[in-house]
């Protein structure tokens, strides 16, 4: 690959030497000097220096060629010194030079989606607090406006908090701790921040999970994504006095649980795609309170910690969304 | 009677926090001027403080360093911030407890108790029982007792909230929803007919003191408490 394009570059070379030597063996031949022998002496000699030249140019220039004839796969590799030949160390000052620039730039972006992030997570941090304040006002209100106004405010509750994961999610990295977590005592963490709302719609949990169950996850986004997967099943369980069971279960070496409803269930040409972000498919259009970003984080965290998600629907029957967790290691000792 | 101290800036939760413990009976010192914090510590010498994180020129944090370097009362931090790591930053920093915004009153009510009996035991100051009264008839809610005239009759934990529910909105809609928000527990996710079961005990209990026809049901929206008896 290097050696090719050296001496495609350097193809130009030929027919310029052919016609030097011709036109010199032409000098010669028209000033009487006609042997045959000489002339070709003359090509043999020539054509060992153009060897010789390219050799010590390809010597020169190897690392040259052999840099630009492949790509780069990452942009640090633009650091790389091309050698000392002119040539080369031009090249490598306006790479050089390209590259601060793109850093530079890269940084800039950096800085303002963390500035962007930090403010988000201020800003709901700031609107919890009216939130508090209407929340304890009219927490022992009893009259049907309370209710309603009650009911506004647990979706502004979970609209922020949806906002203030989803913008957390990009430094995922520095903002979670998987330990063994007692999977018992998140779902009814769960079930108990949703309370208000099943009670609304008549809803009632039907838990079943082994208290000696633990897996491997982060309690916070375990939960913020139980939660999720618990308010979609209030929201789309149309008949009242419907059940939803959270069972726990043993699968060869994973614990699965599984949130089943008997809701309005998904449409078959919806299902591929209710992973996707702001897809909220047919029950978006008739259900208010669908952004679509419910699932999709609940895959993206799923992910992150490497736990498995599966989602099985059936129009009128209801939804099932199984979640697959490792079991941290038991001390047989 | 325990002496709880609050410090929280936004003047709303302080004063709705003081009125709830003061209906509990607590005494409740909100704080009003944050620089002289130490100083309102000295001269209230509460049993209990509440503190919330964000608050003017110092953080809770810093506070929280302070108090414990006069006392060892228990420390409750109220904040909006849910990180793991800023819990750890507040019972690193002295803390006993942990409490999220938006909160609940039960929940705060619950820890507060817990850790007014950690620290000073359970018999320590006892605070004066707390009874609801409705023309005459008396519940004890801690005790589970019910009585009207000279008799006296034992309730279910559940049936004590309910009736307390009731008793506290008197002659007026009790929706079922805040029933059902009575009822449940971590364990028990009481259904419509569930609740059906206990209303009825409650009107047998009801009965049992010569009470008779005082809860009313309300078709669609729940049940009615009205006086039918003589106080």
């Amino acid at each position: 690959m290097t050696l090719k394009l050296f001496l495609r570059d350097h193809a130009y070379l030929l027919p310029m030497f052919a016609i030097q030597i011709g036109v010199s063996i032409l000098v010669y031949w028209l000033a009487g000097n006609q042997n045959i022998w000489i002339a070709l002496y003359i090509v043999l000699l020539s054509a060992c220096l153009l060897l010789l030249f390219l050799t010590y140019r390809y010597w020169r220039l190897s690392r040259f060629y052999r840099r630009v004839s492949t790509p780069m796969t990452k942009l640090d590799d633009a650091m790389q010194s091309l050698g000392d030949a002119p040539l080369a160390t031009a090249l490598d000052e306006l790479l050089r030079s390209q590259y601060g620039q793109c850093q530079g730039q890269i940084h800039a972006y950096e800085r303002r989606i963390r500035d962007h992030a930090n403010f988000i997570n201020q800003w709901v941090h700031g609107m919890k607090t009216p939130l508090s304040v209407i929340h304890l006002t009219i927490q022992e209100e009893d009259d049907p406006i309370f209710h309603s106004i009650r009911e506004e405010t647990d979706r502004l509750r979970r609209g922020l908090e949806t906002v203030l994961y989803t913008s957390r999610l990009g430094s995922f990295e520095h903002d979670f701790h998987v330990e063994p977590v007692d999977l018992t005592s998140i779902v009814r963490a769960v079930i108990r921040e949703n309370k208000a709302y099943m009670i609304r719609n008549r809803v009632f949990p039907e838990v079943q999970v082994d208290p000696s169950y633990r897996i491997y996850s982060d309690e916070k986004w375990l939960g913020f994504l139980l939660g999720q997967i618990v308010t979609n099943a209030i929201r789309y369980s149309d008949k009242p006095d419907s059940k939803i069971s959270i069972t726990g279960r043993i699968r060869g070496k994973d614990i699965l649980l599984e949130v089943k409803d008997h809701g309005v269930g998904i449409p078959s040409q919806d299902l591929k795609r209710v992973f996707a972000p702001y897809f909220t498919g047919e029950n978006g259009r008739v259900f208010s309170e669908s952004t679509g970003m419910g699932l999709y984080l609940v895959r993206q965290i799923c992910d992150r910690l490497g736990h498995r998600v599966e989602l099985e629907s059936q129009v009128g029957v209801g939804t099932t969304v199984r979640l697959y967790f490792s079991q941290p290691y038991t001390d047989v000792r | 009677m325990f002496k709880i101290m609050i410090v929280e800036d936004d003047q709303k939760i302080a004063q709705l926090l003081c009125a709830h413990l003061e209906r509990y009976g607590y005494q409740a010192f909100p704080i009003t001027d944050f620089n002289r914090i130490m100083e309102q510590f000295g001269d209230v010498q509460p049993d209990l403080v509440l503190l919330d994180v964000n608050l003017p020129k110092f953080d809770g944090y810093y506070w929280c360093r302070q108090i414990r370097l006069q006392s060892s009362c228990p420390i409750l931090f109220i904040s909006a911030r849910e990180g793991k790591m800023d819990q750890v930053m507040a019972l690193e920093n002295g803390a006993d407890d942990y409490i999220t915004k938006p909160f609940h009153y039960e929940v705060v009510l619950a820890k507060i108790s817990s850790q007014l009996r950690r620290a000073y035991g359970s018999y320590a100051a006892p605070q004066k029982e707390r009874t609801i009264e409705a023309a005459g008839l008396l519940l004890y809610p801690e005790r589970l007792k019910l009585s009207y005239r000279e008799q006296t009759v034992e309730l279910g934990a559940k049936e004590s909230a309910l009736l307390q529910s009731m008793m506290e909105r008197l002659d007026r809609v009790v929706s079922r929803e805040l029933l059902l928000n009575q009822l449940w527990d971590d364990q028990v996710f009481v259904d419509d007919n569930t609740l059906n079961v206990y209303i009825t005990r409650v009107r047998k209990k009801l009965k049992d003191l010569g009470i008779e026809n005082a809860i009313e049901t309300v078709r669609g929206s729940g049940y009615l408490l009205r006086v039918t008896w003589e106080a």
